[in-house]
């Protein structure tokens, strides 16, 4: 495949380059929202790196006309997303956050050109997240399918889903809009592609091919990734360190970012 | 509490019974989604005592799994970085553990004099509404369906009219070169015609229906733009002709000769538009002129303009001539012998360059038909474009020496390809079904051979391969006319020994361009069967056993390299016997999934050998390994087979390694 220029990758993800800093700090939003995600936490380091933040295809304000089901059938196709876009922007030495299922992303994107990173965070990372022989991932095969059952009636907002149905204008998507939520829009059909890809996953041989120091943070309490979980994954990380902050939920980044940032900063100054 | 005032002084309400009996319900949680407060409304729904939720329970304990999984990814951050949530679905778990669908909205509260904030929540049971949404989806989802279907209806149907059509046009063609009487001339022009306009119609029906399904692209090629025109116009020449029109073109000088673009897309366009200009003039000119408008380092834009003296559109049709399947503008048209699906396709090949068609008309004075396009710079250094480019001069030195065999039953065919070999100044014989084919090729000395798939008796593939295992002093290269999908049949080109495919229909261009690449790599003495290596695929293929196998592919792609070849045999000999114990672990643990496995770890060693029967004998035996209810014999029957057959391609490779 071609590789795209840079211009044509900043539409394609959306991407935002901020801060004073030289190493660059790349962030990768999780399933369900978009770079919004790291709201609360980049501009914590924006005086002393440079911020990349950028959208998933699919998600957020990125360029969805890039996505085709066939490409993105593969959690390795959203690491090599990360991967263009290092290279497109030239970024080195880069320290790579990811959250929920973008920590899997980012394992795969590392694995495959450790050139280019230098170290790695993850916030709730799960390699897998369906109980398979002995191993607890959490949930059943059957959960995962009433999720996306659950997907299929949401889409933030009853009625984003329902009133161009109801007005007979599923082209005109924006009669719906303004009654809906402002953040985490993202095309329906996709999502739901990006929740299966997400859900239905399993990473946990990979784990050990990432060489690059790593830092796990979890959550006392996550329900989408447990805390045996992080434990398996410092476990299969052999230069990784796990902190568990006190908070609760899926969510650190949005939470308890005070308690994030403080993490991942000790992590890098050490 | 005190009592609420209102307006009725004999009603009062107490903000207690406000909270507890409203009509909806109500839930406050913490930042860790910890419950501490309900009203009576949602207890009730939910059938918990009070004391059995407040501070114990948390959000997550109340829904089903699938929404909670969506309360953590989804809804919950959407809270914290928008302060509220609104009109979201979510199952509810009651304590029973029946599910009930609830409509929610959440605001965001600062607890007072700290940094913690608290979540409102209200909800509305949404049983009935979520029937009637079903419903509605369902007619919805159905409806779009039978929609699909129709498409495909149509999409199969015009394939399937095209085929008898076109042997109608060619018998007409045919038919009119014979002596006829003016009567019988007449008829015959008649039947030519109608069944040209058929052709038309159903070819843009298929063009119409694969725009609408997204699955055209559009390529990139270099191409002469104005060998494009000349052949365009040269072939409406005669249409104008008989209409007594002229019909000329105007190139601005500055063009270069080739641009980077897709040439189909752009003749289909103009070729539409032209044709709509002639029909529509009955006297004076229709003219197509193409202007550079600028151009950049890489890129150049290019404006068409294609105009006439005809009978014009009046102002309030203007907007209706690109609506494909209007009842009135498909009448109207039809009597001009159209199809009235033309401009509506221009327009969307148009929207595929990003472009639009811009139209002027005046009743009675003519109209103007305008387009711009941006194309890509031909770049002289892309090699790719390069032979191209080149592929006129190496023709004609090259082709004089080359010896080619037609193979084709379709008398039509037959005679467009001779037609075309001829203007090339290309030796020829032309046969008509596999066995002659087979027969001439014993004879006489062929570098080429244009070969139609579909013969009767011996068909394409047969001929093919037969061919492959004559004793020949130098294979021919065998290109195959198909209609059918190439990648549909590739591994059958393949097997047969087939080089390449021409897909039919083909222009004069097409043929000439491949015939030119494989003429010139020839003469450069790449891809070729030399005499020693043919004689070797033919004892292998009689030496081991039949259809276990099949090395031709690997030794085509060992090119001669001996060595190479022995490696790579040995190594795939080593790998099928791990995969024979794989197997045998597999049946003795009973385990499907260890077979579908080995299926997947062996797919590209069964694939360079082509072992397809142990690849057929090992799907059946993991669909006999699935069906739990299956008799142990038939397993234990089956097993027995497919280990024979791994067998006999592990002596089979031994044996062949030995040799090299």
């Amino acid at each position: 495949m071609n590789q795209l220029n840079r211009d044509s990758l900043i539409k394609r993800n959306n991407i935002n380059i901020i801060g004073e800093g030289k190493q660059p700090i790349v962030f990768a939003h999780g399933y369900g929202c978009d770079q919004n995600m790291w709201r609360f936490v980049y501009p914590a380091f924006l005086s002393d790196y440079k911020v990349v933040l950028f959208d998933h295809v699919g998600a957020g304000n990125s360029d969805g006309s890039y996505y085709n089901s066939g490409k993105y059938n593969d959690l390795q196709a959203f690491a090599d997303d990360i991967l263009e876009i290092c290279h497109g922007l030239e970024l080195k030495d880069v320290i790579l956050v990811g959250h929920s299922v973008s920590a899997m992303i980012a394992l795969l994107g590392v694995v495959k050109d450790p050139s280019i990173f230098s170290k790695v965070v993850m916030i709730g990372p799960s390699p897998c997240y369906i109980n398979k022989n002995g191993y607890k991932g959490g949930f059943s095969e059957e959960d995962i399918h009433e999720l996306l059952y659950t997907l299929d009636d949401n889409f933030l907002g009853w009625s984003a889903k329902m009133a161009p149905v109801i007005m007979g204008n599923p082209d005109r998507p924006e009669l719906g809009e303004e009654l809906t939520n402002s953040f985490c829009r993202t095309n329906p059909e996709i999502a739901k592609e990006f929740a299966h890809l997400t859900f239905l996953s399993d990473n946990r041989s990979d784990l050990p091919k990432l060489k690059l120091p790593t830092l796990i943070i979890q959550t006392k309490s996550d329900a989408i990734a447990p805390l045996e979980v992080a434990e398996f994954v410092h476990k299969e990380i052999p230069e990784s360190q796990l902190s568990i902050i006190e908070a609760t939920g899926h969510c650190p980044n949005l939470s308890a970012p005070e308690q994030t940032v403080a993490e991942i900063m000790k992590f890098l100054k050490s | 509490m005190d009592a609420e005032k209102t307006s009725n002084n004999r009603i009062h309400e107490s903000p207690e019974d406000l909270y507890h009996e409203a009509p909806c319900g109500y839930i406050s949680f913490t930042g860790d989604a910890v419950i501490y407060n309900a009203n009576k409304t949602v207890l009730k729904w939910l059938q918990y005592s009070r004391e059995e939720i407040i501070d114990k329970l948390r959000v997550h304990d109340l829904l089903s799994i699938g929404s909670k999984i969506y309360f953590d990814t989804n809804f919950f951050p959407l809270i914290l970085m928008q302060g509220y949530v609104n009109e979201v679905a979510l199952e509810i778990k009651r304590k029973d553990g029946s599910n009930f669908p609830v409509l929610i909205n959440v605001k965001k509260v600062k607890v007072k004099d700290t940094n913690e904030n608290c979540y409102w929540a209200s909800l509305f049971d949404i049983s009935d509404r979520k029937k009637y949404e079903r419903e509605l989806l369902t007619s919805k989802l159905k409806a779009e369906q039978d929609t699909k279907t129709k498409t495909e209806f149509l999409n199969t149907i015009s394939h399937e009219i095209r085929t008898p059509l076109n042997a109608i046009l060619g018998i007409g063609n045919l038919l009119a070169k014979t002596s006829l009487d003016p009567k019988q001339k007449e008829f015959v022009d008649i039947l030519r015609l109608s069944s040209e306009n058929l052709l038309m119609l159903v070819n843009n029906l298929l063009d119409l229906s694969k725009l609408e399904a997204n699955s055209f692209k559009l390529e990139e090629k270099a191409f002469a733009i104005r060998t494009l025109v000349n052949s365009l116009v040269h072939s409406l020449e005669i249409k104008a002709r008989e209409k007594n029109i002229e019909l000329y073109t105007e190139v601005d000088e500055n063009l270069p000769n080739y641009i980077a673009g897709d040439p189909i897309k752009l003749n289909q366009i103009l070729t539409n538009l032209l044709g709509n200009a002639i029909k529509f003039t009955t006297e004076g000119h229709v003219k197509l002129g193409i202007y550079l408008l600028g151009s950049s380092d890489t890129r150049l834009r290019l404006k068409f303009r294609v105009s006439d003296t005809g009978t014009g559109i009046p102002e309030d049709k203007l907007e209706n001539i690109f609506q494909e399947f209007s009842q009135a503008n498909f009448k109207v048209d039809l009597e001009k012998d159209g199809t009235g699906l033309g401009l509506s396709i221009c327009k969307k090949l148009l929207k595929m360059h990003g472009s639009e068609i811009k139209v002027k008309s005046e009743v009675g004075r003519g109209s103007e038909f305008s387009f711009e396009i941006d194309y890509k710079k031909f770049d002289q250094r892309n090699s790719k474009f390069q032979k191209v480019h080149h592929l006129k001069e190496k023709m004609g030195a090259n082709f004089s020496s080359t010896r080619l065999l037609v193979v084709e039953d379709n008398p039509i065919n037959n005679l467009v390809i001779s037609e075309y070999l001829k203007d090339w100044k290309i030796n020829f014989d032309t046969v008509e079904d596999g066995q002659a084919a087979i027969a001439a090729v014993r004879k006489k000395k062929y570098d080429v051979i244009l070969m139609d798939l579909h013969l009767p008796f011996i068909d394409g593939f047969e001929a093919s391969s037969t061919i492959r295992n004559i004793d020949l002093e130098k294979q021919p290269v065998i290109l195959a006319l198909s209609a059918s999908n190439k990648e549909s049949i590739q591994n059958r080109l393949t097997r047969a020994g087939i080089d390449d495919f021409i897909s039919k229909p083909f222009g004069p261009e097409d043929l000439h361009r491949i015939l030119s690449n494989y003429v010139v790599s020839r003469q450069r003495g790449k891809a070729n069967y030399t005499h020693q290596n043919t004689k070797e695929c033919v004892v292998n293929k009689e030496e081991v056993s039949n259809d276990s196998f099949d090395l031709s592919g690997l030794i085509k792609m060992a090119n001669n390299k001996p060595e190479f070849l022995k490696k790579f045999v040995l190594n795939t000999c080593t790998g099928f016997k791990t995969y024979s114990q794989d197997f045998k672990k597999a049946i003795q643990d009973n385990d499907p999934s260890q077979v579908s496995e080995l299926l997947h770890k062996s797919t590209m060693s069964v694939f360079y050998i082509k072992a397809d029967r142990l690849v057929k004998l090992l799907n059946e035996c993991k669909c006999l390994l699935e069906n739990e209810e299956e008799d142990y014999k038939n397993i234990k029957s089956q097993a027995e087979k497919t280990s024979a057959e791994f067998e006999r391609i592990i002596t089979g490779l031994e044996k062949f390694s030995r040799k090299l």
